[in-house]
C-alpha cells in the first residue's frame, strides 16, 4: 500500500484546539446580538458625528471608521441565523436598559466644540470595553463548535485595535493643556460610571464575572 | 445630536469661506468675465484658463466630496430602523468611507495642481441634497443626481489628465470614477428596491433627482457642448444603472439651462 493510505492522527500534533467552550447556541445568539446593537449605534453616530467636527483630520478618520463598525454589526447579522436566530431583528437589542442610557450619552455631543467629548467616548471608553469583551468571547469560546464566531471576532478585533490606536492618537494631540486633559477625564468618568450600571456591552457577566460568581469569590 | 442637522451647521476649521450659490451666479463681476474672450469652458488643454480652470473645479471637488462624506454620514444617524433598512444603511457606511477616501484624494491633487484648502469659496448647495427628511428622496437626489454629478466631473477631469499627459491626476480620477458609479448605482438600486410597491412614491424621488439635477446643471456648468466645462459621461452614467432615456432628458434640461446662462449673461452684460 502506498504512503498516501496511512493512517495519520485527524489532529495534528501542533493542532491542540478543544471542544470545550463556556457559551451555548442560544447564549452565543444572545451574546452577538448584543454586539450588532451595539457596532451598529457606534457606526450610525461615527457618521453622524462626521459632519459636526470642523477638525479635517478627524473628520476622514470618523468617515473611515464609520465603515469599519458597519462592516461588523454585518458579519453579526450574518452569523444570527448560523446560530438557529430566523429573525434577525429580535436579537438585536441592547443587553438593558442601562447599556442604552450609556450608548445615548456616548452618542449625546453634537457641538463643534466637543470633538474631545465624542472622541473619549468612543475611543477611551467604548472600544476598549468592545476590545475587552470580544476578548473575552475569543478566548471562552469552543474552538471547534464555534470556529465561525472566533473567525468574524478576530476580523473585528483586528480593527478595533487599528481603530483604537486612531482615535487615541487624535486625542493626544488635541489634548494640549492641563485644561482639556481634565475635560477629557472627566468625560472618561461619567460614561465609565454608565457603563458599569449596566453591567457591560452583552449585559452582567460580560467579561464571565457573573453575579453567583462574584457571590461565591 | 439631534435628526438632520442643517446645512448651515456643517463645521469646518478657520480657511474654509462659504459663500451662497446665488452670489455666485449674480456676482456683478460675472458679465465683464463674460466679454472677455478665454475660449469656451470646456476643459481643454489649448484653453488659455485651463491651469486655473483645473485648479478651481479639484477644489470644488475637494469641497464636493467632504459635502457627500457628511450626506452619507448623516444617512447613518438621521433614519431610525424603521425608517431606513439595515442594509441600506451598511451600504452608505461603506459610502462614507470611500468618500473619506476621495477627501483624501483630492487634497493631494489640489497640492499636485498647485491650489489649497480654502482658496476658493465652498457653497454647500451639494449637502442640502442630503437634508431630505424621506430617506427615498434623499437616496434618489444624493446618489443619482449628485453623484451622478460626480462620474461627469470625475470623467472630465480623468479625460483632462489623458490630454495633459498628466498621469497622476488621469489615475486618481479613474479610481474615484469607479467609486462614484458604485455610488450611483446604490441610489438606482434603493430607489427601485423602496418604490417597488409605490409608483407614486417612486414618481416624486425622480421628480426631486431632476429638480436637484436642474441646480446641478449650474447655469451651464455640466452638458454636451463646448461651452460647458464638465461634460455628461453617458457610458459611464449607463453602468451606474442610468437609461438612454433618462440621460437624453438629462441631456436636454443641460441645455436648457446652458441656454439660459447665456442668455442671463447677454443681458446682464446690456445692462452694465
Ligand atoms: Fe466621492
Ligand atoms: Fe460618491
Amino acid at each position: 500500500m502506498s504512503d498516501a493510505f496511512k493512517a495519520r492522527a485527524p489532529f495534528a500534533p501542533w493542532d491542540r484546539r478543544e471542544l470545550p467552550g463556556l457559551f451555548s447556541v442560544e447564549d452565543t445568539a444572545r451574546r452577538v446580538g448584543n454586539y450588532k446593537w451595539t457596532e451598529m449605534r457606534l457606526f450610525e453616530v461615527l457618521g453622524g458625528w462626521v459632519a459636526t467636527v470642523p477638525e479635517l483630520d478627524v473628520k476622514l478618520v470618523l468617515g473611515r471608521h464609520t465603515y469599519h463598525h458597519a462592516w461588523h454589526a454585518e458579519l453579526w447579522h450574518k452569523r444570527l441565523p448560523e446560530l438557529r436566530e430566523m429573525n434577525q431583528e429580535r436579537m438585536t437589542v441592547p443587553a438593558n436598559d442601562a447599556f442604552v442610557a450609556f450608548m445615548d450619552s456616548v452618542r449625546d455631543p453634537e457641538a463643534p466644540e466637543l470633538t474631545i467629548e465624542k472622541l473619549v467616548g468612543v475611543y477611551r471608553v467604548l472600544i476598549p470595553r468592545l476590545i475587552a469583551v470580544y476578548t473575552y468571547h475569543l478566548n471562552g469560546t469552543s474552538t471547534i463548535t464555534d470556529a465561525p464566531t472566533i473567525r468574524s471576532l478576530k476580523f473585528a478585533l483586528q480593527d478595533e485595535f487599528d481603530d483604537w490606536r486612531d482615535g487615541e492618537m487624535l486625542l493626544q494631540s488635541l489634548i494640549d493643556t492641563p485644561e482639556k486633559v481634565d475635560r477629557a477625564a472627566r468625560r472618561q468618568q461619567e460614561l465609565e460610571k454608565l457603563y458599569i450600571r449596566s453591567g457591560g456591552i452583552a449585559g452582567p457577566g460580560s467579561l464571565g464575572e457573573t453575579a453567583e460568581e462574584q457571590g461565591a469569590a | 445630536m439631534k435628526k438632520m442637522l442643517p446645512e448651515s451647521e456643517l463645521a469646518r476649521d478657520e480657511r474654509f469661506v462659504r459663500s451662497k450659490i446665488e452670489d455666485r451666479i449674480f456676482d456683478p463681476r460675472g458679465p465683464k468675465l463674460a466679454t472677455r474672450n478665454t475660449g469656451p469652458a470646456m476643459m481643454a488643454t489649448d484653453r488659455p484658463a485651463a491651469a486655473e480652470r483645473s485648479r478651481s473645479l479639484m477644489h470644488g471637488i475637494f469641497v464636493g466630496e467632504i459635502q457627500a462624506l457628511e450626506g452619507a454620514g448623516r444617512t447613518c444617524f438621521d433614519f431610525d430602523d424603521d425608517e431606513a433598512p439595515f442594509q441600506l444603511k451598511l451600504d452608505m457606511a461603506r459610502q462614507c468611507w470611500d468618500e473619506s477616501r476621495h477627501c483624501e484624494i483630492s487634497i493631494k491633487l489640489g497640492d499636485h495642481l498647485g491650489t489649497e484648502i480654502g482658496e476658493y469659496t465652498e457653497s454647500t448647495f451639494l449637502y442640502a441634497a442630503a437634508c431630505n427628511p424621506d430617506p427615498v428622496m434623499r437616496l434618489t437626489g444624493v446618489n443619482r443626481a449628485l453623484e451622478g454629478l460626480a462620474i461627469d466631473v470625475f470623467n472630465t477631469m480623468r479625460e483632462f489628465g489623458k490630454e495633459s499627459t498628466d498621469p497622476v491626476l488621469e489615475f486618481c480620477e479613474d479610481w474615484m470614477l469607479a467609486d462614484e458609479v458604485t455610488h450611483v448605482k446604490m441610489g438606482s438600486d434603493w430607489l427601485r428596491r423602496l418604490t417597488e410597491k409605490d409608483p407614486e412614491r417612486r414618481e416624486r424621488a425622480l421628480e426631486f433627482q431632476r429638480t436637484v439635477d436642474k441646480i446641478f446643471n449650474l447655469g451651464g456648468f455640466r452638458g454636451e457642448q463646448e461651452e460647458n466645462p464638465v461634460q455628461l459621461a453617458r457610458r459611464f452614467r449607463e453602468l451606474a444603472g442610468f437609461t438612454d432615456e433618462e440621460n437624453d432628458s438629462l441631456s436636454k434640461l443641460a441645455a436648457e439651462s446652458t441656454e439660459e446662462a447665456r442668455q442671463m449673461s447677454e443681458l446682464l452684460a446690456g445692462n452694465n
